[in-house]
């Protein structure tokens, strides 16, 4: 947008600081970046310890990025994946359930994987809205993760494995973080590099056009459900082996940090903009308010207050909500004006 | 309670010249979509009083109506946001907890006019918060209602400790709780009567129409010159008043308020909702129907529950419920077209 702006002013789009100012105003990852100085400076404030346990800090940052990376494929293209949540504690359950270890791995990963696919035929073949589909997956999938565990948490057979996938790797890398950073690179380099994700942005931007464009829309939605699927798997499999157990109802507010993690990143939920390091930013600063609120001793409740006004904050102050609100505005003020004028 | 039609509906609905086994198809889906919870809900009962033993006793319907009740009153209310085209309200498990919670604990202290008073406040904050951001910032209703939900619940938990709330046992909530005529508690009452206010604003006010239209077409309501944004504003502060409604009487029933007490309101609401035949896509639906899911959906439950299964597999089996009712929708509407 900027960069027609500029071209139509007649202003010299060759030089380097239009070329600059084009490349700046493309980027969508500026609340992101927001709260991220915003939060680091809160936390240099009340919590610097924050920095220096940044062992714990990274953690918790993998743990709420990893969902909302997988999250970001999907919302690249305008639908919305709410089952992570349950994906995450059902693949867990299914891993403990399975002695065998790789085994376990596998199945939990494909559980990921088959969920992505039922909540893509949902929406691709039956044609339902995906945030009504995949709430029902939700509610579905939960119940699903409380049969097959009898309601109770699920311990791991293999202890050992769970021990030592929990210790770091070198310095205070552990497995989780090293996971996390690979799960990163792929998605970015399959959203910017790699044909069929270029084309998500395609889809989300207007799927009509991307139809008439010879681009396989049902293909690329299904990636990308699945992407999302697996990915919360993966999620669910790291927890299960960090606590040796799978809980059913595992964690709801790192989940809901990582919907604000996406969102706040500058990822649009109308689709077609936004990116993976928007995403990794938006993680990294609600990963910082998390843990810096649990050092400076705020209890659990209070916490969940901020993650949610976060949460809430992101989604009124995209774009094209500012400019909804400003377009009411505007339209009060000029029916007060024609109202004075009459 | 008409079964509500909207403009745009009608020449969708006639069928094209040529038969076929598409044909039969659509008309079969649209079939079920439009006249099927009727059919299904009078087929359950059916089953269970024959089949299911201790479903057809006294204090089982009792209990059924109970229990139905608060999800009930919640449901009707959240008609009007599913039907304005907005999906659903999450937040409703915040509201009734709080409005619960407010009934017991501030009337304790305080006493019940100012209890009331608050909960009507919070209810209208409620409604504004979520209509304002979905109405006039256009943002996503399910992501808003979600933000809003954890921060009711943080609030509530905060404030209140956590802890359970009793009223006095010979007190005026406790005496209202207790209230019945014939085998009906105050509580199905209070849903009957609020399902009937609500069926009048939805089809005979301009309130309802502008809802109506708003679900079916937004931008040809909002061309027609209808403030769209109020519209919605107005559809969740009713949402948000009906929830304040069934937190009332869930404090009533057994005298005590809890902030996770109306845990699972929200999936019950919708899943009644859209069982019912109230359309996810928006703009068709009734407050008749909306009764006849929370109906199918507390039969069922009861069913379930009598019949020792699991709390987990009554959840599989209502998500499984609701995706096929929308699934019934989203392919009529596709095969209509």
């Amino acid at each position: 947008m900027t960069t027609s702006q500029t071209m139509s002013l007649g202003e010299a789009t060759t030089g380097f600081s239009a070329r600059l100012r084009a490349a700046l105003g493309r980027r969508t990852e500026w609340r992101a970046i927001i709260l991220l100085v915003l939060v680091v400076v809160g936390a240099l404030i009340f919590a610097p310890t924050v920095f220096t346990a940044y062992q714990v800090t990274l953690g918790f940052v993998a743990l709420i990025g990893l969902i909302a990376l997988g999250l970001t494929a999907v919302i690249l293209m305008g639908e919305l994946d709410l089952s992570v949540a349950s994906t995450l504690a059902v693949s867990g359950v299914v891993m403990a359930m399975v002695p065998n270890i790789f085994l376990g791995v596998t199945l939990a990963l494909l559980t990921g994987l088959v969920i992505g696919a039922v909540n893509a035929f949902f929406v691709v073949k039956v044609g339902i809205n995906s945030f009504i589909a995949t709430l029902g997956m939700l509610f579905a999938l939960r119940g699903l993760a409380f049969v097959l565990s009898d309601a109770e948490p699920v311990p791991l057979t293999d202890i050992e494995a769970g021990i030592s996938f929990g210790m770091p790797l070198i310095g205070p890398i552990t497995p989780r973080i090293v996971l996390f950073v690979l799960v990163f690179i792929a998605l970015h380099v399959f959203v910017t590099r790699v044909r069929a994700g270029r084309e998500f942005y395609a889809v989300g931007g207007n799927r009509q056009a991307a139809y008439d464009a010879g681009i396989p829309v049902s293909r690329r939605l299904f990636t990308g459900f699945m992407i999302s699927g697996f990915v919360a798997a993966l999620a669910g499999v790291i927890n299960t082996l960090e606590l040796i157990a799978a809980d059913p109802t595992a964690g709801s507010t790192a989940l809901l940090a990582s919907f604000a993690a996406a969102i706040i990143g500058g990822v649009a939920l109308t689709g077609g903009r936004g990116s993976i390091v928007g995403t990794l930013l938006g993680a990294l600063s609600l990963g910082i308010l998390g843990v810096g609120l649990t050092l400076a001793g705020v209890q659990v409740d209070i916490q969940q207050i901020f993650i949610g006004s976060v949460l809430f904050i992101a989604v009124i102050t995209d774009p094209a909500s500012l400019r909804a609100a400003a377009g009411s505005v505007v339209t009060f003020l000029q029916s007060r004006k024609s109202q004075t004028a009459v | 309670m008409t079964e509500t039609a909207t403009p745009r509906e009608t020449p969708t609905r006639q069928a094209p010249s040529e038969t076929g086994p598409s044909q039969r198809r659509a008309a079969l889906l649209q079939w079920i979509a439009e006249r099927g919870i009727f059919v299904f809900t009078a087929l359950l009962i059916v089953f269970a009083a024959i089949f299911v033993d201790g479903f057809a006793s006294t204090v089982n319907i009792t209990d059924v109506f109970h229990r139905a009740a608060p999800i009930g009153i919640v449901a009707v209310g959240m008609t009007f946001v599913v039907i304005s085209g907005n999906y659903l309200d999450l937040s409703v498990v915040a509201q009734v907890a709080t409005s619960a919670v407010i009934f017991i604990g501030v009337s304790n202290l305080y006493g019940i006019p100012l209890a009331v008073g608050l909960a009507v406040l919070v209810a209208l904050l409620y409604g504004a918060v979520n209509g304002v951001a979905v109405g006039y910032f256009k943002a996503n209703a399910v992501i808003v209602t979600l933000a809003t939900t954890y921060v009711g619940l943080g609030l509530l938990r905060w404030l209140s400790g956590g802890s359970i709330f009793f009223g006095p046992p010979d007190g005026p909530i406790r005496a209202m709780g207790q209230i019945r005529i014939g085998p009906l508690p105050l509580s199905m009452i209070v849903l009957i009567v609020m399902a009937l206010v609500l069926a009048f604003v939805l089809n005979r006010t301009t309130f309802g129409f502008m809802v109506r239209c708003v679900g079916s077409n937004k931008e040809a309501t909002r061309l027609a010159g209808v403030s769209t944004p109020r519209v919605v504003l107005g559809a969740f502060v009713i949402t948000a008043l009906a929830a304040m409604i069934a937190g009332f009487v869930l404090a009533a029933f057994s005298n005590t308020a809890v902030s996770t007490m109306s845990s699972g309101f929200e999936f019950r609401a919708l899943a009644a909702i859209i069982i019912g035949g109230t359309s996810v896509f928006g703009g068709r639906g009734s407050i008749l129907r909306t009764l006849l899911g929370v109906v199918f959906v507390s039969v069922l439950t009861n069913i379930l529950v009598l019949s020792n299964i699991s709390f987990g597999w009554q959840q599989i089996a209502i998500g499984a419920l609701i995706a096929a009712a929308v699934s019934v929708d989203a392919l009529a509407r596709r095969a209509a077209q």
